[in-house]
């Protein structure tokens, strides 16, 4: 075949069309991507349809994930390219007949109204969390959107106080990569040689390669189910900030598990909300630990990194589900982590003791618990999570 | 020797001279990595033959086979090169008194003073050059990711002594990934991608026919249904992790050396560790068993 038979011709305009019609589908996609995707096509030929089916794919396509996408695509596309379209209306996000305008972000908009001649500065208001009349996970799985608002200017002020404030120990190990240094337990020839170079070739002192530390990864749980509603949205902004840094895969859950990584890659912590907000939809319903754990195992094992992994899990542990599921899954969290932490936050009075099931269980395998009676401010909740990490 | 393939039929036909039975759309990417001089990304559970194809390339392309094989915590000087300190400390004590400062250096920073390490020894191994395999790039951390973008992008490494090394010939690269975290997306970028699934039933009949030809036809057919069995539903829903080629070969092997001649509970009960790794696993699969070793469930 001839290169520039393809260069040239139709398949290279198709090709092309073909590229930008898997962008628009969310597979990530550039100019030098579709140029290679041309030379690809030109040296397997149109012989074979699979072919030419496998070479777009190998250039195209870079995730597991993707393929399905891609074939239906490849099929629709070559077949009919008007076929494609439809497709692609299908899987775009209806446009909104009216799009609201971009909601102003409640902090600005707080911002701007109180223009007050300025006072004293006021504690925040939304320190007070009241607390629920009955502290009660209920059995059904009440389905519900959570409600978080954006932060308002003083919950925002808040949450970065505490963040700045309170410093969470996030644990750290030393690395295996080196640093040069005095104190380590190889020597450092390069750096030695050129210290020797001042001296006239005479080697006087030995440099060490001494190692670097590194965070250990966090996985948090945080439960947003009924008993914990009034704290959810607050807890997820204070870790969103104080624990950004480091590197963290972040959970939710309540009957089910949501991830909320996507999320949490936002810098915003606004934004962060909002998008948590659209993808918990058990939110104030019912607590199976279980569960949410079974999902993680299954789903999500590999964010558990050799055995490094710190989890958090921050819950009152009031579970409806099945016991025998949660101790197992709750043994294999253990054993692929290297701590498993257990905040409580929602203990009411001082003579508790993890009697209920669920509880017992986590009490069991937990490395460290930390209980806080009498919760009524965001602030302790953070103290009590640096307290709990320093182990 | 070397060899060039022009057509995708010919190389997918020496590799199974080889004794590597791969899915055509595979082998079009491979095709596809040599023609481009691309490297080519393989992510896939483990035991699915990512390895392999690797050894098997240089065997059919006669190009000689260097291997990475990728750490936590790696660094450049285990990749690509180092000094040897030693060596070079020795040279400037016997010339300490003959030679003047500016040749000391000339002569210490020689090439003949460099560790090759496989990154550097790829690039410089003569035409038709190497098949570089970078085994389990997901086990590396992010920096040594970034690290090797300059490298699969240009094919050349910069030393400060000695300036450029650029490859004499382009090796063939290939990455393997058993998908343990996701890898960074220019390094995707720059890569062909293939995602390797287990093989159908026929193709890996076929190579556990290559790699066992002691087993008895009706041995191979039967380990090779009982395993497409486990690794489809329903009965995948039970394991944490199906077991992969390389597990059927060496339990083909396995029962071999008990002269078994077909499949029965008890066999399959006393090399069950051959197939599964976990206890769980393995606690699963005593109450499937019947109805995996049905002869023609629906």
């Amino acid at each position: 075949m001839i290169l520039g038979d393809a260069r040239s011709g139709k398949l290279a305009d198709n090709i092309t069309g073909f590229g930008r019609a898997l962008r628009r589908a969310g597979l990530p996609m550039d100019a030098s991507r579709i140029s290679l995707a041309i030379e690809s096509a030109a040296w397997v030929g149109l012989d074979r349809k699979d072919d030419l089916q496998a070479a777009l794919a190998s250039v195209f396509v870079s995730r597991e994930q993707d393929l399905e996408v891609f074939a239906q695509m490849f099929s629709a596309y070559f077949r009919n390219p008007e076929l494609t379209q439809q497709l692609l209306s299908q899987m775009l996000p209806k446009a909104p007949g009216e799009a609201p305008a971009a909601p102003r972000k409640a902090r600005v908009q707080e911002a701007l109204a109180a223009r007050k001649p300025s006072g004293p500065a006021k504690r925040p208001a939304e320190d007070e969390i009241q607390l629920d009349a009955a502290m009660t996970a209920s059995e059904t799985q009440r389905l519900q959107q959570a409600d978080f608002q954006t932060l308002s200017a003083s919950e925002y002020l808040l949450v970065d106080r505490l963040a700045r404030r309170i410093h969470l120990p996030l644990p750290r190990i030393e690395s295996r990569r080196t640093r040069s240094g005095t104190r380590g337990h190889r020597i450092d020839w390069a750096q030695t040689l050129h210290h020797a170079v001042r001296t006239g070739g005479e080697v006087l002192s030995l440099a060490q390669r001494e190692r670097r530390t590194q965070p250990l990864p966090l996985l948090i749980l945080v439960d947003v189910s009924g008993s914990m509603e009034r704290y959810a949205r607050l807890l997820l902004a204070f870790l969103h900030q104080a624990t950004r840094h480091t590197p963290r895969r972040v959970y939710a859950f309540g009957t089910h598990l949501t991830d909320l990584n996507a999320a949490f890659a936002h810098a915003d912590t606004d934004h962060m909300l909002q998008l948590a907000n659209a993808q918990i939809t058990d939110f104030a319903g019912g607590t199976q630990l279980g569960t949410a754990l079974e999902t993680l195992h299954r789903q999500h094992a590999r964010d558990l990194v050799g055995r490094r992994t710190v989890v958090v899990l921050i819950s009152d542990g009031l579970d409806t589900g099945d016991a025998t599921q949660l101790s197992q899954e709750l043994l294999w969290l253990k054993r692929h982590s290297r701590h498993l932490l257990w905040l409580n936050p929602l203990l009411r009075f001082d003579g508790y003791a993890p009697l209920a099931t669920g509880a017992n269980l986590l009490h069991r395998h937990a490395d460290g618990m930390l209980a806080i009676h009498n919760l009524n401010k965001l602030e302790e909740l953070a103290n009590a999570m640096a307290k709990l990490l320093k182990i | 020797m070397s060899v060039a393939f022009d057509s995708i039929d010919a190389l997918a036909q020496a590799l199974t001279g080889a004794g590597y039975h791969g899915e055509r759309r595979l082998i079009t990417a491979v095709f596809l990595a040599l023609k481009l001089q691309r490297p080519l990304l393989l992510e896939g559970e483990p035991g699915v033959g990512k390895t392999e194809l690797a050894k098997a390339l240089a065997q059919v392309l006669g190009r000689p086979l260097i291997r990475l094989q990728c750490y936590d915590g790696m660094e450049q000087r285990e990749a690509l090169y180092e000094w040897n300190h030693a060596a070079q400390l020795l040279h400037m004590r016997a010339a300490e008194h003959q030679a003047s400062t500016h040749e000391m250096e000339r002569e210490v920073y020689q090439e003949r003073y460099l560790v090759k390490r496989p990154l550097l020894q790829a690039l410089q191994t003569p035409a038709p050059g190497a098949v570089l395999l970078i085994d389990e790039v997901d086990r590396a951390d992010e920096p040594f990711e970034a690290f090797l973008l300059e490298y699969l992008g240009e094919y050349q490494v910069s030393i400060p002594e000695l300036g450029t090394l650029s490859a004499m010939a382009a090796p063939m690269t290939i990455l393997t990934s058993n998908r343990t975290r996701d890898l960074n997306d220019a390094v995707k970028r720059r890569c062909l991608y293939q995602w390797m699934d287990y093989p159908d039933r026929e193709r890996e009949l076929a190579i556990v026919r290559t790699q066992v030809p002691q087993a008895s036809a009706r041995l191979s057919e039967e380990v090779t249904e009982f395993v497409a069995r486990l690794r489809s539903q329903p009965f995948v829903n039970a394991f944490q992790r199906a077991p992969g080629v390389a597990e059927s070969v060496e339990w083909a092997k396995a029962l071999v050396a008990l002269d078994t001649l077909t499949l029965d509970p008890e066999v399959v009960q006393d090399t069950v560790g051959l197939l599964f790794k976990q206890r769980e696993d393995v606690a699963a699969l005593t109450p499937l068993l019947d109805d995996l070793l049905k002869p023609d469930s629906p």
